[in-house]
């Protein structure tokens, strides 16, 4: 090409891109077809009050909608769980609504199971299908059933979901997923009872790896609440100390980090029992149902040098944390998740609850009150979850219709979830994606989205008392959908189905309505417009349990296998909560708060560690278990003990949209964790070996790890 | 010397041809929109506004209440046309789109870019009339565009009426 030419045609592109950059052309104007009953106004956003179903939280929302469309979330002023306040998880919940691979009519399988190949059907076909199947079970009886599996349900649904149980019979109803409180089960408060920390009002806080910045049992109340411990009294700024092997969001926003080994921080609560006991008066232990020369006896062990010895922290800042504890009032002590996924979660978790019975702090301001749980609800035991699983391998289970959960993502792969799952003629999932367990699904249900449906959330903590938030639909559905209760509803009506007379309302709606607001429409709309029913908090009426007082067991120390010497943590992800959240763009490029890695997994090493296996920053690193390996980059992470490393919970999808299949991988296939070991997932102690593959583990930050980027041009 | 004026010669028109370029660049009309487009029904105003002096508000309802004036949903001309010239052959267009649905995919004339913010409610509130930006609707048989909607335009206008010209009252 001569240089004249070249010259002339880089001109004319350059020309006829600039041209092409102007040239949008007329947009189009789209009016309504019918104008919405209730008189919008174009160019005029109308508020609707609702409830977040992001994780069991249970947090009032308020929904932006103009033209009939959602475009924002904010939280609802007047709900006492989050006074106005929401996380990135509520925020987010919007791209729920319009993503773009949600399902838009029932899918019946066309190829061999796990395949992905769907055909659509209509709703007619699909109903008949489940409904028949579960007609035939119920009516040849015994040895034959279904399973019908969910999260925790509380309130209407709960209820609603018992009597379609009942009216078909022959249906068991599992409801558990693994990150649901079933971790509570066994606590002395008893895992029934309303949990509220009073952190407003206490002056010392000690975290037993309960993260509850970013997702223990409330996290926008309690960071809420954190806050307000920490700044709103004029005179006080209260103390809070972190125990776990981990630096979490929580951790680092304490006053003194005490990284105990995985399995052992237990033993720090009972060197706090040991040193509060002398004082301690008589009616405080009677009250509490406790005899001194029994606790005496458990916890003479553990003297702060002991406690220093079994958990590797220096025996100067244990010292300090018992001196603190045992002089600041009001004091509260929490246990978290992180405590409890772990062998002797219960035992530890006990150990914890023991410790704000000796402060007094059990129903008192700045403790923990605890209130009845008055709601019906449906909550199993994690040896029914193993229970129904047996039951599928074993082949008696015929149906399994699944809501609102993903076994296939996040059980472990120990618990046998997908040879059951080979064992169950017909599986139906329902929901709102394509998620990883409705892809092994013989049929596939559409959901609508939270903002399209009607519905009750019940917070199970947070609050003093019960309250209903209701979730209604802000924007008409976008597809041709059916919610779980309308479902189980259309089911119980279909012609044979012959469980009508159980389930006699008419929808959903018409039940939730009958319940709340009994031929009150003008209730019924306040009870809308405010987002729920909040009425007084209750005075505290639930007392703790009874119940033996034993040393828990010390799991199996890192290195303890010479082949699998580092610890693996599995964290669930601040982000991504149980992984639910990876199917949404804005929680992927949500930068995760400690490491500012964004769409894709990590795993966070002790520098030193990282050095002796010769790792560096955003190097490609395998980690090996028993049950298998998984490939990740490494993170370079000061705040995490050296035998520990840790990788959050939530990527690694097969399925659940275009975002989440396939990006980074899921942790949980490390878990060798057999079925028969309780049935709590194991999260916070997975025997692992770690090597470096690669240079460059494709490790996306958002923000630079060792501080700015202008820092290291400069060279300073 | 020799060599700097050498370079004086050559860079110097270089750099003027650049400015021209850049001036008359700045001055064409590069707006693609059309200010007078093919509506996808030859709907008149000069026959609804004008000969039936229907008011502008019977049709762009929000317009006092609203940033924007609205565009009538076809639930309302089709309350009209379902009994008036229902066999024309382009209400029978509109009949259609009724039937199948669809709402009518009308072409936009005006737009306010999105770092601008025009809220049409005040601007009738502070008493201008439809036609003082819109022109003689009433007259045109095929709606066209008639101001090109530039800052410069806007800000004339406020300082004749003694509008507030403060960054931040277009700008929020």
């Amino acid at each position: 090409m001569k240089r004249r030419t070249f010259l002339q045609l880089s001109g004319m592109t350059a020309a006829s891109g600039a041209l092409a950059g102007c040239q949008k052309g007329n947009e189009k104007l789209i009016p309504f077809l019918v104008p919405p009953e209730d008189g919008a106004t174009p160019g005029i956003a109308d508020w609707y009050a609702s409830s977040c179903s992001q994780c069991p939280a249970g947090c009032g929302i308020v929904v932006k909608v103009s033209e009939g469309r959602a475009h924002k979330i904010e939280g609802n002023p007047r709900h006492p769980v989050n006074r106005g306040k929401l996380c990135a998880r509520g925020q987010a919940a919007l791209q729920e609504l319009y993503h773009p691979d949600r399902l838009r009519a029932p899918l019946k399988r066309s190829g061999p199971r796990g395949s992905g190949q769907f055909s659509p059907i209509g709703w007619d076909e699909a109903l008949a299908i489940l409904a028949d199947r579960l007609t035939t079970i119920s009516a040849e009886g015994a040895g034959r059933r279904a399973i019908l599996w969910t999260p925790p349900l509380h309130g209407y649904l709960a209820d609603l979901a018992a009597r379609f149980g009942q009216g078909f019979g022959r249906l068991s109803h599992l409801a558990w997923e693994p990150l649901a409180p079933a971790w509570r089960r066994g606590s002395l408060y008893g895992h029934e009872a309303r949990i509220d920390y009073d952190l407003e009002n206490t002056q010392y806080l000690v975290s037993f790896g309960a993260d509850f910045i970013e997702t223990h049992l409330s996290p926008v109340r309690f960071g809420n609440a954190f806050g307000r411990m920490r700044q709103e009294r004029p005179t006080v700024r209260g103390r809070f100390t972190y125990i776990g092997p981990r630096l979490s969001l929580t951790a680092a926003s304490a006053d003194r980090w005490l990284p105990a080994r995985p399995g052992t921080e237990w033993t720090i609560a009972l060197a706090m029992a040991r040193r509060l006991l002398p004082g301690i008066e008589a009616r405080t232990l009677s009250a509490a149902g406790l005899d001194r020369a029994e606790l005496a006896r458990l916890v003479e062990p553990y003297s702060v040098s002991a406690v220093a010895e079994m958990t590797g922290v220096g025996a100067a800042d244990i010292e300090s944390a018992v001196t603190e504890l045992a002089a600041i009032r009001p004091a509260l002590a929490i246990g978290g998740e992180m405590l409890t996924a772990q062998g002797n979660g219960p035992a530890a978790l006990r150990a914890v609850e023991l410790l704000n019975l000796l402060l007094g702090s059990v129903n008192t301001p700045g403790g923990v009150y605890l209130t009845r749980r008055e709601e019906n609800s449906l909550e199993s035991s994690p040896s029914e979850m193993t229970e129904a699983l047996a039951a599928m391998q074993a082949g008696s289970c015929e149906v399994l219709l699944l809501h609102g959960v993903n076994p296939a993502y996040n059980l472990p792969p120990g618990f046998g979830f997908a040879r059951a799952l080979e064992k169950v003629p017909l599986v139906v999932s329902c929901g709102t994606l394509l998620d990883d367990t409705a892809r092994l699904a013989d049929l596939v249900l559409p959901a609508p989205a939270n903002l399209e449906s009607w519905g009750e959330m019940i917070p199970a903590a947070g609050t003093r008392g019960r309250i209903v938030g209701l979730m209604q639909p802000v924007v008409q559905p976008l597809y041709d959908t059916r919610s779980f209760p309308d479902l189980l509803l259309a089911l119980a009506h279909h012609p044979g189905g012959g469980a009508g007379s159980a389930l006699p309302e008419e929808s959903f709606l018409d039940g939730l309505r009958k319940r709340h607001a009994p031929g009150n429409p003008a209730a019924w709309n306040e009870m809308l417009a405010l987002g729920g029913i909040f009425p007084p908090q209750t005075a505290a009426n639930e007392r703790p349990r009874k119940r033996p007082l034993e040393r828990p067991d010390s799991p199996a120390p890192a290195g303890n296998d010479p082949s699998f010497p580092l610890l693996l943590q599995v964290y669930p992800s601040p982000a991504f909560y149980d992984g639910r959240g990876a199917a949404l763009p804005w929680l992927q490029q949500l930068p995760d708060p400690m490491t500012t890695a964004v769409w894709g997994s990590w795993l966070e090493i002790n520098p030193q560690t990282a050095a002796r296996l010769g790792i560096s920053h955003g190097d490609l690193v395998e980690v090996a278990s028993p049950a298998g390996s998984i490939r990740l980059p490494a993170v370079i992470y000061p705040g995490i003990r050296p035998e520990v490393v840790a990788a959050p919970l939530g990527q690694g999808h097969q399925g659940l949209g275009r975002y989440a299949d396939g990006r980074g991988v899921n942790p949980l296939r490390l878990s060798s964790q057999p079925e028969t070991d309780g049935g709590i997932p194991f999260l916070a102690t997975i025997p692992v070996q770690v090597r470096g593959l690669a240079q460059d583990g494709e490790l996306v930050t958002a923000g630079h790890s060792e501080g700015s980027y202008r820092r290291e041009l400069l060279g300073i | 010397m020799k060599t700097r004026l050498l370079i004086a010669i050559l860079v110097l028109p270089l750099l003027a041809a650049v400015i021209v370029g850049l001036v008359v660049f700045y001055h064409l009309p590069l707006n693609a929109d059309d200010p007078d487009p093919i509506q996808p029904i030859a709907f008149s105003h000069q026959q609804h506004a004008g000969e039936l002096g229907i008011d502008c508000r019977f049709c762009h309802r929000s317009v006092e209440i609203s940033p924007v004036a609205g565009i009538p949903d076809v639930d309302l001309c089709r309350s009209c046309h379902l009994y008036i010239a229902a066999d024309r052959p382009e209400i029978v267009k509109l009949s259609g789109f009724w039937q199948t649905r669809e709402p009518i995919p009308w072409v936009r004339l005006y737009r306010i870019p999105d770092h601008a913010y025009f809220p049409h409610m005040m601007h009738r509130h502070a008493g201008l009339e439809c036609r003082t930006c819109h022109g003689a609707v009433e007259t045109m048989v095929r709606t066209h565009r008639v101001v090109s909607v530039k800052m410069g335009w806007c800000l004339n206008c406020h300082r004749e009426h003694g509008a507030s010209i403060d960054c931040w009252t277009c700008h929020r």
